[in-house]
């Protein structure tokens, strides 16, 4: 009987890491308030909302990808590419819808890709994507020719539509829409239950009579898709790109944001609720940095030591179950 | 009169309760060789790796050199003399033989490597027991019986006073082991011991000392072997005869026509043809030793594996069964063998894991909800008995034979009709033994049929109504009735009566 104990123990452990998240997020928005009172306003807020709107679409994708067992670490490059052709339409005269169907198709063609070459190839998808990856950085140098881009105002509504005047109602929705889509496919549909049994334990799925490359090409294309989603909101948010922007390591945030809400390397353990809450902390102690007029340099540090810190825990509670 | 180097004494060793070595006591002489048989989950291996310090025994002691010990660890084992030859490869391919031999004890001089020195050394090695080999030759260029002779060489320059081997001559073809076998002799021939363990009963009584016979982690017997003369068949009774109350009873049930018929199986190119047939409401057991092919031509059957050529007749209609999913979509089920790395999602939930096959036909629409499955697998649950908190739990927090349980139990809920079982029941208590054997009973009963891999002889015997025995990827020989008795599979399957 003492099993039992055991097991409660550790489901009570469980139950407390996603308590611990949210305990944290409290902790640091009680803290920052205190020290500077404009942090918990409603302006700053929904600054925080902006800025995370971007990488959290991205980190929706990567996590669908790390729960299948996958890893995508060119969604960054896609999502700029997707931005660059938006503004090369643009710039050519091209209307603003044909803008946003071409630049999703190429996203979601990219995603599509990086997977079928992983599930044929069978080669680790950490070095297979982070090749992709400067193909698709060289593809946005060809179309831009290197230079800013611009996107003419025409997603300018999005940025300036605002409930109350604050509220950046479109802007939100984009990152809503993605986050209530992603938890809707992983619980409730057979291909998110299905996609759970892949990265769970791949040679399982297979013997259970699961097409197991579909599934892994499915989800790279669905992460390429949400690429697309992303890159019309980061036009809206900077009505201008360059190909370089991918030095914001945007796919490396969205690995941070993932991994710190609780989604595992091995696959088959996280939830979208948990990846979303990994986003909002990540974005919370940005914003807190800036707020706290904290050096950007600094800055930078303490966001990788973040990274390093999240993965030795999830590692850890994963050594504890063992 | 001489005394033992090593001995061991009443050494127990229980994995999550289930006895893998019940008080065994074995001693080593010098320059002796010591056999050890039994068969498969015997405790061979469990006592084997006691003593290289791999495992640590729940109780009993090892004196080496009149020095006693509770438990060894690698290291220590080491430094006694005890070096082990696994069956696994641990060589590493790049490197060149002499490199390989002295990995981790390298001669070295200023923290330069002494390569002459050692490649020296190792030839002397070789001419002592009258070998030729290239030793700047890669190991991945060398054949497996080549690398066998690398893996006794890389242990004996560490000039141990024991020496285990562990299936010396599992792969090899006759020639190639008649070499190992002359140079077991050669190395006992240098004063060190050698502690031989291994299926093939000929082998054992050519160059024994000495053969201890385990049977259900206890030695049964040692026999004198110094002429070279103790019969085949004593061997083989002591490995078997069990007493009445292992075996499990099982109701009479029906036995229809053929329902499956495989014919002209092969795994690759070079594997021997294989074709049997299954008969509704049978239980057909595969016997063999581990490693005989029995796993490879059942992946191959049901397409999990890629196969040469091959024939499955379902129900007198030649069906196409080139992956798992269609051999799903024509009613066959595969459970497993390892049940972790194969079977189940660890961190998924009972319900999770019981419905991932079924999902395909037993669960409609395509909006699920796991949550609401509980309710679904409810029969298969209670069926099962199995025992957790809820459907809901993480397979991992349940024992092993609650976790086999669940692996069942997906195709139970996925209703095939053929059963495939995969050493069904191993490293599980004996109560949830028997609530396999009732399930089992309960499916034949039902008009399914089942094919069951076992190693576990007692298993095998009392709930097969047919056995077919494998040797080497190759049906040697099929009993029914009342021919399935331990004596007959273990004979057949190790080869006694190969060339009588």
């Amino acid at each position: 009987m003492s099993n039992l104990t055991t097991t409660q123990r550790l489901r009570i452990g469980l139950k407390d890491q996603r308590l611990l998240l949210w305990l944290i997020i409290i902790a640091v928005c009680i803290i920052v308030d205190l020290l500077n009172p404009r942090f918990l306003s409603l302006d700053n807020i929904m600054i925080v909302m902006q800025q995370i709107s971007v990488v959290g679409i991205l980190t929706m994708g990567m996590a669908l990808l790390l729960i299948t067992g996958c890893i995508d670490l060119s969604i960054g490059n896609i999502m700029v590419f997707a931005a660059v052709i938006m503004a090369r339409i643009i710039m050519n005269n091209g209307s603003t819808g044909e803008a946003v169907i071409v630049g999703i198709l190429c996203a979601t063609m990219m995603g599509l890709l990086n997977g079928l070459i992983v599930a044929k190839s069978r080669c680790m998808p950490l070095i297979i994507t982070l090749g992709m990856s400067n193909v698709y950085y060289g593809f946005s140098l060809v179309v831009s020719n290197g230079k800013f881009m611009n996107f003419n105002q025409q997603f300018e509504v999005i940025r300036k539509t605002r409930i109350f005047g604050v509220v950046p109602i479109i802007m939100l929705s984009f990152l809503v829409f993605v986050v209530i889509v992603s938890a809707i496919l992983l619980n409730r549909t057979k291909t998110g239950r299905r996609m759970v049994a892949v990265g769970g334990n791949e040679q399982n799925a297979y013997l259970s009579g699961i097409r197991v490359s579909r599934y892994k090409v499915l989800v790279y294309g669905i992460s390429g898709f949400f690429c697309g989603i992303a890159a019309i909101v980061l036009a809206a948010r900077l009505d201008s790109i360059t190909s370089s922007a991918v030095t914001a390591n945007y796919e490396l945030s969205a690995l941070t944001a993932a991994v710190v809400g609780g989604v595992t390397f091995e696959g088959g353990r996280g939830t979208i609720v948990g990846a979303f809450t990994g986003v909002l902390l990540i974005g919370l102690i940005s914003n807190a940095m800036t707020v706290l007029s904290i050096n950007s340099y600094i800055q930078k540090i303490v966001e990788g030591a973040i990274i390093v810190i999240a993965v030795i825990l999830s590692n850890l509670s994963n050594m504890k179950h063992q | 009169m001489v005394k033992p180097i090593v001995r061991m004494e009443n050494i127990t060793k229980s994995f999550n309760g289930v006895r893998a070595l019940n008080g065994v006591s074995i001693d080593i002489f010098p320059g002796e060789i010591h056999c050890i048989v039994g068969e498969n989950g015997a405790g061979k291996s469990t006592l084997m790796k006691v003593l290289s310090g791999a495992y640590s025994p729940d109780s009993g002691k090892i004196e080496v050199d009149a020095c006693s010990y509770r438990s060894l660890n690698p290291v220590l084992s080491k430094q006694l003399g005890i070096e082990i030859v696994y069956q696994e490869n641990l060589l590493v391919p790049t490197m060149n033989i002499v490199e390989n031999i002295f990995v981790g004890c390298e001669e070295s001089r200023f923290g330069f490597s002494k390569f002459k020195s050692m490649k020296s050394k190792a030839s002397d090695l070789l001419d002592e027991l009258g070998l030729s080999l290239d030793l700047t030759r890669r190991v991945e260029g060398l054949s497996v019986a080549e690398q066998q002779y690398v893996k006794i060489l890389k242990a004996l320059v560490k000039e141990p006073v024991v020496l285990i081997l562990d299936e010396p001559t599992s792969m090899f073809n006759v020639r190639d082991s008649e070499k190992i076998l002359v140079t077991v002799q050669q190395i006992s021939k240098k004063g060190i011991s050698v502690l031989y363990i291994s299926h093939y009963l000929k082998e054992v009584v050519r160059i024994a000392d000495r053969i201890t016979v385990l049977r259900d982690g206890a030695v049964v017997t040692c026999f004198d072997n110094t002429n070279h003369d103790v019969p085949l068949s004593r061997i083989t009774q002591e490995m078997v005869g069990r007493s009445i109350d292992m075996f499990y009873v099982k109701s009479p049930h029906k036995i229809d026509g053929t329902v499956l018929r495989v014919e002209d199986l092969r795994v690759t190119k070079d594997s021997p043809s294989v074709s049997f047939e299954l008969r509704r409401g049978e239980i057909l057991g595969l016997a063999g030793m581990i490693g005989s092919g029995r796993t490879e031509m059942i992946r191959a059957m049901i397409g999990a594996d890629r196969k040469f050529s091959g024939r499955i007749i379902l129900n007198n209609k030649e069906v196409s069964v080139d992956s798992p999913r269609e051999s799903i979509r024509c009613g066959i089920a595969y459970v497993t063998e390892d049940r972790q790395k194969l079977g189940l999602m660890m961190g998924a939930s009972i319900v999770e894991n019981l419905t991932i096959v079924g999902l395909m036909n037993k669960i409609h629409g395509y909006f699920v909800n796991y949550k609401h499955h509980v309710a679904l697998i409810d029969d298969v649950y209670r069926a099962l008995r199995i025992k957790a908190q809820s459907p809901l739990q993480e397979v991992r927090y349940l024992s092993g034979g609650n976790q086999q349980k669940v692996v069942l139990g997906k195709w139970l809920f996925e209703d095939s009709d053929i059963f495939i079982l995969d050493e069904p029941t191993r490293g599980i208590d004996v109560g949830a033994k028997n609530d396999f054997y009732g399930i089992m009973s309960n499916l034949v009963e039902h008009g399914k049929s089942i094919i069951m891999i076992s190693s576990d002889m007692p298993e095998l015997i009392s709930m097969s109504d047919r056995v077919i025995v494998i040797r080497a990827g190759r049906i040697v020989k099929e009993l029914s009735g009342e021919d399935i008795t331990e004596q007959n599979v273990i004979t057949y399957a190790l080869e006694v009566n190969a060339n009588e």
